[in-house]
């Protein structure tokens, strides 16, 4: 008998549960109980750089067209590109291009990514408040890397060793700063890495001796954005070409989505007013100009 | 050993594990204590009207002529802001270019600030951004800001031998002698007119929608989301868990080389860690079988599901086992089969030590971050209705508690919410085990007859 009460109870919770959270559901999801049309979803994957665009995108079509579920995981760049690769996103965000042997992977497989550049970004080279430099040549950024620097007082400043911080592997970011800061040269082991633009932020924002790099939607007031060669990280600078670390944005999506579909609206909102005020909002700099 | 030192090892020893008892309390103080006191400052806060405002314009809740009113209140409470602005502005313009070049930068960095504390100015574009649309919604970061309007921070680099330190000077200072001057006592003495904080309950915080990646709503998605994960979980572990105990304790010939393998195997698969089974679950589930076509909740509860199978064979082989011999004995010599002595006596004698077995393996797979982060979670989404769940992946609290404090791009203005959800996730878990310790509770109750 009392083993019965206790199924019953637990049963009890479960229903509960269930039924407290189907509700909510329904409510939520306008797709309930319509037509399969408007039951649509994007899987959006990859960049944890393009993920407060992505996000940002995301929210402004959802809510112009609802019953349509977005979903964006930031993973990094290359997990987003073998997610497409795979078939199991529909968008794929990554902070530089696919590269040869994504291509050639996806061509194998019969896919061909197609890419669509939605904004430009820079990489900005980010220390604590509190550091005096007041900008850096990308020769002394490179050797701070390479492990030639490793005290603020070779650059002018105090004098405290460098916790320079960079981005994993896996990261668009990581392989443009290599590019284009690095000269493809090795990365000195004592550097630390971390998995997102966000955990290099907060390393920096927390640790006075710290440097790092980050996409310009990651800067605010709690870090300073040293200028590069003496040109300050900002949107005209990047779209100039002065500001010698920049970069697009890209979303790949396999082949080019059909017109008219979701996928292709939702690659195309930043050509509108809205999509670009969207990328200027979070930081980055539109392509458009309105 | 004379008895002298016999007492001092057994004092000695008593006093030990006391220090070690107390020790685990305070450490479950330290930790629990901030986790309870933030985490329910999500829940319990002080509201402002534009928290109000937040729930009726995005929500549909509140009471529309009350807030109108209260709107109209506030906004007669901001005027003096907005006014002093205004003439600030205009006796820039008038004024020479070196007036406008000196005050431009600070003017910005203050305006953004009132942006943040006040929302949009009246007469602008609406901003396309929710985040930008709404003032403070929480007094405690209504006030931080209201700080930074009354002080502005820079470094003082003067000595270059060590880091540059903070001072903080009035922004009065910076704005000495122009007609803004005034502001910065108005706003602090009139932050309340302003805002109209006043204690609110946001219990829905559990069930609403995020809105602007977690900037405004709930964690409905989240806990939806964890709730279709462990269930689905238990779905996929428990008939595989319990009919493999079946087979190991009553079917297997005992001593068996095979069954002693099994026994090992399944040993090391609860010893596992669990981003290996998070991989496993991409490379198998999605990659190779391709159970859906992305990530999924169905992905995800499978790969947990695996990861609690270890779990849920033991405790039903520990629960079958304990069943008295007696029992099977008396059924079997009744004629019943061994199936049915199966069915009808030991599984319902067994029942409540599985039960408990199942519901901490349901903690278990609730907290689990790894196994979900390349099978089903994602870091934003609509909550899911049930048949969704085969194909679409979900927010899951453990996940986007993760996500939240390591990728997001301005966490420092929504801990309160990854606290919300660290304290729901904790409260969901104590729920849980607390279940299991109740129901053990009773089998021992039971056995003692």
């Amino acid at each position: 008998m009392k083993s019965r009460w206790m199924i019953a109870v637990v049963g009890a919770a479960m229903m509960v549960a269930s039924v407290s959270a189907s509700p909510r559901a329904g409510a939520q999801s306008p797709a309930a109980g319509t037509s399969a049309e408007t039951k649509a979803k994007i899987v959006i994957d990859g960049s944890t750089t393009v993920g407060p665009l992505a996000k940002a995108f995301a929210e402004y079509y959802m809510s112009n067209n609802p019953g349509v579920n977005i979903t964006v995981s930031e993973s990094g760049s290359g997990n987003g590109a073998k997610s497409l690769v795979n078939g199991v996103c529909d968008v794929a965000t990554l902070s530089r291009f696919m590269k040869p042997e994504e291509f050639k992977a996806a061509a194998d497989k019969g896919l061909l990514p197609v890419a669509h550049v939605i904004a430009f970004d820079g990489i900005a080279i980010v220390v604590h408040p509190a550091n005096p430099l007041s900008g850096l040549t990308l020769e002394q950024v490179r050797d701070i890397y390479l492990g030639k620097i490793t005290n603020w007082k070779q650059l002018g400043g105090p004098d405290q060793d460098i916790i320079a911080i960079s981005r994993d592997s896996n990261s668009g970011t990581y392989e443009t700063f290599e590019q284009m800061v690095m000269d493809k040269q090795k990365i000195a082991p004592r550097i630390e890495y971390v998995g997102s633009n966000g955990a290099i932020r907060q390393r920096v924002q927390s640790t006075p001796a710290a440097i790092g790099y980050v996409g310009f939607g990651f800067l605010d007031r709690t870090v300073k954005a040293l200028p590069v060669n003496d040109v300050h990280p900002d949107q005209q600078s990047v779209l100039s070409g002065r500001y010698p670390i920049a970069r697009p944005l890209f979303m790949f999506t396999n082949g080019y989505p059909a017109l008219g579909s979701h996928v292709q609206q939702f690659v195309t909102l930043y050509l509108s007013p809205k999509g670009q005020e969207i990328v200027e909002s979070i930081g980055f700099v539109p392509l458009t100009k309105y | 050993m004379n008895l002298a030192s016999r007492k001092l090892i057994n004092r000695v020893f008593t006093s030990v594990g006391v220090l070690s008892i107390l020790l685990m309390a305070a450490t479950l103080v330290v930790i629990m204590g901030p986790i309870v006191e933030r985490g329910l400052g999500a829940f319990i806060f002080r509201g402002t009207v534009e928290h109000r405002r937040v729930l009726l314009q995005q929500f549909g809740r509140g009471d529309r002529e009350a807030l109108e009113a209260e709107s109209r209140e506030v906004a007669a409470a901001r005027r003096p802001v907005y006014d002093l602005l205004e003439a600030f502005e205009a006796q820039l313009t008038q004024g020479p270019a070196e007036l406008r070049r000196q005050y431009r930068q600070p003017l910005n960095e203050l305006k953004q600030h009132l942006q943040g504390l006040l929302g949009p100015f009246p007469g602008k574009p609406e901003p396309v951004l929710l985040r930008d649309r709404y003032g403070e919604t929480r007094w405690d970061q209504a006030r931080a800001r209201c700080d930074h309007i009354v002080y502005a921070e820079h470094y003082d680099y003067s000595d270059p031998s060590r880091m540059g330190l903070l001072v903080r000077t009035p922004r009065a200072e910076q704005f000495a002698g122009t007609v803004l001057e005034p502001l910065f006592t108005y706003v602090p003495a009139h932050l309340e007119e302003m805002l109209r904080p006043r204690w609110t309950c946001y219990a829905r915080f559990l069930t609403d929608v995020s809105y602007d990646s977690h900037f405004f709503g709930g964690i409905g998605p989240e806990l939806l989301g964890t709730f279709y994960l462990t269930i689905g979980a238990i779905l996929f572990a428990v008939p595989l868990g319990v009919v493999s105990a079946i087979y190991l304790t009553e079917y297997a010939r005992p001593g068996s080389r095979v069954v002693a393998l099994l026994r090992t195997c399944i040993s090391t698969l609860a010893g596992v860690p669990s981003i290996v089974f998070g991989l496993f679950g991409l490379a198998f589930f999605i990659n190779t079988l391709r159970v859906s076509p992305s990530k999924s909740v169905l992905a995800g509860s499978l790969t947990l599901g695996l990861l609690i199978l270890p779990l849920v064979i033991r405790a039903a082989e520990e629960a079958i086992r304990s069943v008295p011999e007696t029992y099977k004995l008396a059924a079997l010599s009744l004629g019943a089969t061994r199936w049915r002595t199966m069915v009808t006596v030991l599984l319902p004698a067994a029942l409540p030590g599985i039960l408990t077995g199942i519901v901490i393996s349901m903690g278990r797979a609730a907290g689990e971050t790894a196994p979900i982060i390349f099978t089903a979670a994602v870091s934003v989404g609509q909550p899911l209705a049930l048949w969704q769940t085969f194909t679409e992946p979900t927010p899951a609290l453990p996940w986007n508690i993760f996500n939240l404090c390591s990728e997001h791009q301005a966490v420092d203005e929504i801990r309160h919410v990854q606290y919300g959800m660290v304290f729901t996730l904790v409260l969901l878990v104590l729920l849980l085990n607390s279940t299991a310790i109740f129901l053990r509770a009773r089998i021992s109750r039971k056995l003692r007859g």
